[in-house]
């Protein structure tokens, strides 16, 4: 019996001590939800009036650059930007990102190209023997428009001299605190057929210095902003799925301390009644 | 009274300007260019210089510097660049020392004649210039005060 309290006591004092771990992951997580939340609403509130107002251009104009648009080459390689985190303990958020990604490159039969952001999806994808084609592992919350500029170039510059001839990119986009899904974009070539948001604009519009040279620049910089903003999601997204995971964590672990405080007290009480009865058997045997 | 238009300035990482102005002049890969309401549409990039804002009531030019970016003019007008700062905001000690390294790399490449091809780095340090340079010019006003 005293060795069974013992155990008891044991596991409550682990217990006790992870619940206490998980409940400060949650507020960590909760700040840093609140700090990445905020650089997200800042940015797709303004990226959506930038990438409206390029798709609004791309899609008026019939001067579109034939080479970045779909149908110009035959599709044969096929370039992955995964965007995941590089920590774990955040719930299903990374495994499901890496799930959409794998799936998507079995179907390719030809190498894929992998550009990884994030050291779970690196690992994840190395380890299975895929090549990888570029890493970026700085902390996705603390990124910077500047860094996901050097993380486009090589990639554009793959698909302008053919290395590469399409570019999905797969994050994870937040629905609300408690819900996120992974989303796959394909961000290169650009389908302009297929998009009934965007009305035809008949007017004439003044390009300057040429058509050619308002693309070019246009062209990366949408990608650069495609990029950034899906990062700046999935690093909120990271810390949303987190701060879930933990609070499960800190729920699960209270339930679990109840439970066996309960465990602990009958084997007490237990250990009474057994005192008792040898002290009045006792004392009975005596008289 | 002059016509109105929506002019928005945006960065990468906030809202810039927003507001209805009579005017706004920018320095396009061609030249300066003052644009106001009832624009021809047009889709124009823009280098490293100054950006002014003759807002609703006429009065002065504010003035930013901005490093190179677009201007989408449609019955609004929209101006992305990747950096923009006030004429107040900027920090002057800073852009005299960027200017400074700047220049001192270009004399150095430049030192024994100039280099066969712009390789990337002479490239970033020529624009690091131009960005310090207006700067500087805006701290004080502008290179060219302009009044209504």
């Amino acid at each position: 019996m005293a060795s069974n309290m013992q155990d008891i006591k044991r596991r409550i004092k682990s217990v006790t001590s992870t619940e206490h771990i998980t409940n400060a992951m949650k507020l960590v997580s909760a700040a840093k939800l609140r700090k990445a939340k905020a650089t997200f609403e800042k940015t797709t509130k303004y990226f959506h009036y930038i990438t409206e107002s390029i798709e609004e251009i791309f899609n008026s104009t019939t001067d579109v650059p034939e080479k970045y648009l779909i149908g110009s080459r035959e599709i044969i390689n096929s370039c992955y930007i995964v965007i995941t985190s590089n920590r774990g303990l955040c719930g299903a958020f990374n495994s499901n990102v890496i799930k959409e990604a794998e799936a998507l490159i079995k179907k390719d039969h030809h190498k894929p190209i992998i550009v990884a952001v994030g050291s779970r999806g690196r690992d994840y994808f190395a380890k299975r023997g895929y090549e990888i084609e570029s890493e970026y592992l700085a902390p996705p919350e603390n990124i910077s428009f500047l860094e996901t500029k050097e993380m486009t170039r090589p990639i554009l510059e793959m698909y302008e001299s053919g290395k590469i001839d399409e570019v999905y990119l797969i994050y994870t986009s937040y629905v609300n605190n408690l819900e996120q899904a992974v989303k796959t974009e394909r961000i290169l070539p650009f389908d302009i057929e297929d998009d009934p948001e965007v009305m035809k604009l008949d007017k004439q519009v003044e390009y300057e210095p040429s058509v050619e040279e308002v693309f070019n620049y246009l062209v990366p910089k949408y990608i650069e902003i495609k990029v950034y903003g899906s990062v700046v999601e999935s690093a909120t997204c990271e810390h949303a799925a987190r701060r879930m995971a933990m609070e499960n964590a800190t729920d699960n672990a209270r339930e679990m301390l109840d439970n066996l405080s309960l465990f602990y007290n009958r084997a007490r009480q237990a250990a009474i009644t057994n005192q008792i009865i040898e002290v009045v058997s006792g004392s009975e045997a005596q008289q | 009274m002059a016509k109105l238009i929506n002019l928005e300035v945006i960065t990468p990482s906030k809202k810039f300007y927003e507001g209805q102005v009579r005017m706004v002049i920018c320095n396009t890969l061609t030249g300066e260019e003052g644009f106001m309401a009832n624009h021809a549409w047009a889709c124009k990039l823009l280098a490293v210089g100054e950006l002014w804002i003759q807002e609703e009531d006429g009065g002065d030019f504010k003035c930013a510097a901005v490093s190179g970016g677009y201007i989408d003019v449609k019955d609004h007008i929209m101006i992305y660049t990747d950096a923009a700062e006030w004429s107040q905001d900027i920090d002057m000690d800073r852009a005299l020392s960027v200017k400074e390294s700047a220049q001192a790399f270009l004399d150095a490449a430049y030192a024994d004649g100039a280099p066969e091809q712009d390789n990337a780095d002479i490239e970033r340090a020529k624009i690091e210039l131009a960005k310090s340079i207006t700067r500087m010019n805006v701290a004080k006003g502008g290179s060219k005060r302009k009044h209504s």
